[in-house]
């Protein structure tokens, strides 16, 4: 038809080296004259009061080359990789690198975490640093499911992240319950609270369903502040006990892990344990997700996400679909609760706040919804990088808040935008989201 | 006589306080295509959605191949093996084909081969659809949008089809090619239609029935080229009203 191949055509617009070192060329002529008086001469007053000037060449010529140098490189940018809506000009040879290199990131990335204790093993901040991504990378892929793949928007995620780390402190401590044990009894109980917020939410969406996520998040909290006899209000709970690999405790007793290996006890021992449990428990709700989207369950989810009115014509029953959303989603962030009880020994309701539901929102929402690798990358960046600019102190946020408008503008999609199909008939071809706007045909 | 695949006596809806339908009676017979006409608003989609059960009927009863579905709750109705393709099309548009079309299956229990015979169906009607399988839907054009929702409807293996105006907003040539793929599942599968249209030409052409709707009331029926040459549908609903 005509149609199509007349949308093939892209836009004419200037590209090309010849246009680009014009442009720079130009900016590196302005940069000349503007700096060429208040770099290139320097004035002083004399010793005898009189005005003394010296020239400054080399430093114009530094600032000039820069200028033109950093226009290149920005026109460049702008041409690959510029806002949402314009055609790229990327060579065929940069986007088959990027291509390779999109291709080998997640095993690439997979396998450096698996060396990430081998590597640091020395270095202790490192490894609980590396633990806290993961438990945010957990979070994330949890909530991708509510949020990414049903398309229900939930601002109360960190309410069975409470739910999960109480349910383990109370029956551990309680009635002396293993770690093993506990953690699909967190699971459970995660998912049992997500279906009890999902029967009244069922006829919500958008806004609506968010404000009433938010206030279960708060309540959740605030049932944990003020049912001191259960949980310790405020105090919270201490004592929790330590995890153990299968009954074998990480301690340096006779009954130790290192005493029974013959090895000398290490405290390092117990976190690289730590590590590699949160990295099995994040593996496996990133597994479970990825096999869920190709049952029919898992696209229901996604279509739900679509359009409901076109899902119950199909058929779907979509009260059982969100309530499984919300409850495969909750159960995640359950067993991650448990997790972070175990790990940190000591938990009070200070740990549950909406910032961190909302910390968690943003990297699924950064990542780009509904993309497993696209939230390990967001949650490594968000926490990595917050830990990266400690040293700038108060403009910590202000860096952050810039770098995410930044991204919105350039990804509105999040960093990793497009979806994978799950059924392929013929070849398999991913589409750029930047083709396609949201709900319109 | 065989009793009518589908039958409706006496149905009544409403949202809230206003009533859409006011007591609807329509018989379709099993291998009919059986066209609904009228202006909007008169509850032709109505209709359509109180068979699939929402908005729920006030009154009457709808039975479907003898059985009483009246109550039966939305998800179900699919069950039945009734394919709706919905008003505006309503495909995933961030879905791709293929998958867009496995949604259509998914209800339904079918085997690897049933599921394979009705795609190579789908695409024999609409090759376009093979063509941009792996497609995002929000890429295609309406047309084929349109197509790739009846496809879906298809995905089933339905006893019933009903489409809500699958002309709406086509250009007449791609809606002659969708009114054809239909007469062409009517024709060679024996598949049973019911079309909702506001372009009354073309359906009551198509169709071996027709009903005319008019708040919520049926005023008329008759064969497709009975209404046709009725002076009142002329007037209408053919040559909108220009002679009065």
């Amino acid at each position: 038809m005509t149609a199509s191949t007349l949308e093939k055509q892209p836009a004419p617009r200037a590209s090309g080296a010849a246009f680009i070192l014009k442009k720079a060329t130009i900016s590196a002529l302005v940069a000349l004259v503007l700096f060429s008086l208040m770099i290139g001469v320097r004035t002083e007053a004399g010793p005898q009061g009189g005005l003394i000037y010296w020239t400054r060449f080399g430093d114009l010529a530094a600032i000039v080359a820069a200028v033109f140098g950093g226009s290149i490189v920005v026109e460049l940018l702008r041409q690959w990789w510029g806002p949402a809506d314009r055609v790229r000009v990327v060579p065929p040879v940069v986007q088959n690198a990027l291509s390779l290199a999109g291709r080998l990131l997640a095993p690439a990335l997979l396998i450096f975490t698996f060396l990430v204790p081998v590597i640091f093993y020395d270095q202790r901040y490192i490894l609980d640093l590396a633990i806290l991504v993961l438990t945010y990378v957990m979070l994330g892929w949890g909530l991708n499911v509510v949020v990414g793949l049903a398309g229900l928007l939930d601002l109360g995620y960190v309410a069975f992240y409470a739910v999960g780390a109480y349910s383990y402190a109370l029956l551990a401590t309680n009635f002396g319950l293993s770690f093993w044990v506990c953690l699909p009894l967190a699971g459970i109980l995660a998912a049992f609270w997500g279906v009890l917020l999902g029967f009244p939410v069922l006829r919500l969406r958008g806004d609506y369903l968010a404000i009433v996520t938010l206030a279960f998040g708060e309540i959740i909290r605030l049932v944990i502040i003020n049912w001191q006899s259960l949980t310790g209000g405020p105090n919270g709970i201490s004592g929790i006990p330590r995890p153990t690999l299968f009954g074998i405790p990480l301690t340096p007793g006779e009954d130790g892990l290192a005493a029974r290996l013959g090895i000398e006890f290490s405290p390092t021992h117990r976190i690289v344990f730590l590590f590699y449990l949160i990295l099995a428990l994040a593996l496996l709700t990133n597994w479970v997700t990825i096999r869920l989207r190709r049952l029919p369950i898992g696209r229901a989810w996604e279509a739900l996400r679509e359009d409901e009115v076109a899902c119950r014509a199909l058929g779907i029953n979509t009260t059982t679909t969100k309530l499984t959303a919300f409850a495969t989603g909750a159960m995640f962030g359950g067993f991650a609760g448990a997790f972070f009880a175990t790990r940190q020994g000591f938990i009070s309701p200070e740990s549950f706040t909406f910032q961190e539901s909302a910390l968690v929102l943003a990297i699924v929402v950064l990542g780009g919804m509904g993309s497993q690798l696209g939230v390990a990358l967001a949650a490594l960046a968000m926490i990595g990088g917050f830990e990266l600019f400690r040293g700038l102190d108060q403009y910590r946020m202000l860096v952050f808040g810039i770098a995410m408008v930044l991204l919105m503008i350039w990804r509105p999609r999040g960093l990793i935008g497009h979806r994978a199909p799950t059924v392929y008939l013929e070849r398999n071809q991913a589409i750029s989201s930047d083709l396609v706007k949201e709900g319109h045909g | 006589m065989t009793p009518p695949l589908l039958a409706i006596r006496g149905l009544r809806a409403a949202y809230g306080k206003i009533e859409a339908l006011k007591g609807v009676d329509i018989e379709i017979n099993a291998g009919e295509i059986v066209a609904l006409i009228g202006a909007n608003g008169a509850g032709k989609s109505t209709l359509m959605m109180t068979i699939f059960g929402k908005p729920r009927a006030r009154a009457g009863r709808i039975e479907f191949d003898g059985d009483d579905i009246t109550g039966v709750p939305t998800h179900q109705i699919a069950r039945l093996r009734i394919a709706q393709s919905p008003e505006g099309r309503r495909i995933f548009p961030r879905m791709s084909v293929a998958e867009n079309l496995q949604m259509g299956a998914d209800v339904t229990e079918c085997s690897e081969a049933e599921r394979a015979a009705v795609l190579e169906r789908v695409f024999a009607l609409f090759p376009r659809l093979k063509e941009r399988i792996n497609q995002r839907g929000g890429t295609l054009s309406g047309g084929e949008q349109q197509m790739l929702a009846i496809g879906r409807a298809l995905m089933s293996r339905p006893r019933l089809l009903m489409l809500d105006e699958p002309s709406l907003g086509l250009a007449p040539l791609i809606a002659r090619q969708i009114f054809d793929a239909i007469r062409t599942l009517n024709r060679q599968d024996g598949l049973t239609v019911l079309i909702v249209e506001q372009n009354a030409n073309h359906a009551l052409k198509l169709a071996h029935r027709g009903y005319v709707m008019v708040n919520g009331l049926i005023t008329l029926s008759g064969t497709g080229s009975e209404l046709l040459q009725r002076p009142e549908i002329r007037a209408a609903y053919l040559e909108g009203g220009r002679r009065g």
